[in-house]
């Protein structure tokens, strides 16, 4: 269903940021810059944890009295659950204070339309491949800390896997938990493998982390071959032909995930 | 409305924010920016017409280096960014300086609600949390190191290390946010401290209590 236009409301996206990597916040700022070219919103910014504005700045560059909020992160978790409500002094999901409502979505990660997504984006990565011949691995962070960060990961995999999608097998796989993505060659049974991180952002884990996990980057030398380790694809290696995709929120595509969630808000909150 | 008041800014004479300067009527668009050093070689510069240019314009410095930092005195020379309405000039400084315009109109209608060091450290988290431990001492000690020009950043610093405890005279607590150009200036203002400091703090956190176990 089309997105229905709010010329009267701002649209905040909320990322992470980096004070180390500036390719770590721009799938934020295209997301942001794709929903402004569609005039859908009285405006739209951004705002980080790590970057500026910060999110205690974020009242201050608003003028819309009705704000959407939506945490462009791929789980649920610590972040969105505590620093950003604390952050923005959110209570719920509609909060009004200092003179504007906010309504707070969940992550765009834990959205159902991503599952679309993760499918164009393998299917981009590895156009020739018949799915029938592939196993697809989404791939997450992981932590033993917060059983909520592999959710989102498990949740898209089983969607997938339910789908008409075609993948001979789709599995979760994570960087430090079980299953691990550097066990892939063992997990695969298939001659073609598509690996798609379940990031919102590329950095050190997309450049260097989970290529090394994977097998065709020296855990060595300069961090990131950057964008290279996506421009070699396919990979020949262990035996079977791997395609590895960037981060799959670099898809700018992601912007209908973001309006989706807010269709999503308005449906179970405002209706 | 922000924009129309920064408008309203540029028409009463304002021209110029941290590094950069604000041309109205230029080159045949409604705006221009580029860096104050160029401002006498405007034909001489690369020019650019999105407004979200400014981002990658403003995110490596001239040696390579990240500018995480937006208020850093390190941006790039050599560009002109033509702007062809309000909006894009008002988003166009937002990427270069982030809230500097809403901070400073929220000041002048006195609502800028400063955020003091204490509680910014006290909100810190991960590894970050040990940041809160540093001694007043060494928070003033890291002002004069880490913040104003002398350590190029460009920003009016506004917090205290605590609602009771100002910050001790020096060059970095007096800049007042802009730089001196004779160009009548919006500043640039720093509400709370930002994460470089925290993590300077973290540092110096680290090595007081290194200290004092050897001492």
């Amino acid at each position: 269903m089309p997105f229905k236009p709010k010329p009267d409301s701002a649209l905040l996206i909320v990322g992470h940021g980096s004070t180390e990597n500036p390719d770590s916040s721009t799938p934020y700022f295209d997301h942001a810059d794709e929903i402004r070219k569609r005039g859908l919103f009285a405006e739209v910014h951004c705002c980080f944890w790590k970057e500026e504005p910060s999110m205690r700045e974020a009242r201050f560059i608003i003028d819309a009295e009705e704000v959407y909020v939506v945490p462009d992160f791929i789980s649920e978790g610590y972040f969105t659950q505590e620093v950003i409500p604390r952050e923005l002094e959110l209570s719920g999901p509609t909060t009004r204070h200092r003179g504007k409502t906010w309504h707070y979505t969940l992550p765009v990660g834990v959205h159902s339309s991503m599952t679309q997504l993760l499918l164009h984006r393998a299917r981009e990565v590895a156009p020739a491949v018949d799915p029938s011949e592939a196993t697809l691995f989404i791939v997450g962070h992981g932590t033993g800390l917060n059983k909520n960060s592999t959710k989102a990961v498990r949740d898209q995999a089983d969607m997938i896997r339910e789908s008409d999608a075609g993948y001979a097998a789709v599995h979760d796989t994570y960087m430090e938990e079980q299953p691990f993505i550097a066990d892939w060659a063992e997990i695969a049974k298939t001659p073609h493998v598509v690996v798609v991180p379940f990031f919102i952002a590329d950095g050190l884990h997309s450049y260097q982390d989970i290529p090394v996990l994977l097998g065709f980057e020296k855990d060595e030398g300069e961090a990131a071959s950057q964008r290279d380790v996506f421009r070699q694809n396919p990979y020949h290696l262990r035996g079977k032909t791997l395609h590895y995709s960037s981060a799959i929120g670099t898809e700018r595509l992601m912007a209908d995930v973001i309006l989706d969630q807010i269709s999503d808000f308005d449906a179970k909150h405002l209706a | 409305m922000i924009t129309e008041k920064l408008i309203r800014a540029i028409d009463d004479g304002y021209r110029q924010i941290g590094q950069i300067l604000i041309l109205p009527d230029t080159m045949g668009t409604a705006y221009a920016l580029c860096h104050l050093d160029d401002r006498e070689k405007l034909d001489a510069l690369e020019v650019f017409r999105n407004p979200a240019d400014a981002r990658d314009i403003s995110t490596w410095a001239e040696d390579g280096h990240y500018r995480f930092t937006k208020g850093e005195l390190s941006l790039k020379n050599g560009w002109i960014l033509l702007l062809e309405d309000a909006e894009a000039l008002r988003q166009a400084i937002d990427l270069f300086y982030p809230a500097a315009i809403g901070l400073w109109l929220a000041d002048i209608e006195g609502d800028l609600e400063v955020e003091h060091l204490r509680d910014k450290l006290n909100r810190q988290t991960g590894m970050y949390k040990f940041a809160r431990n540093i001694s007043d001492e060494g928070a003033q000690q890291l002002v004069q190191t880490v913040c104003g020009p002398g350590n190029c950043c460009v920003k009016h610093i506004r917090w205290q290390i605590d609602a009771d405890t100002p910050l001790e005279d020096s060059e970095a607590s007096r800049f007042n946010g802009t730089l001196d150009t004779g160009i009548p200036a919006i500043p640039l203002l720093c509400r709370e401290a930002c994460n470089h400091f925290v993590a300077e703090c973290r540092k110096a956190s680290k090595a007081e209590f290194e200290k004092q176990q050897n001492a």
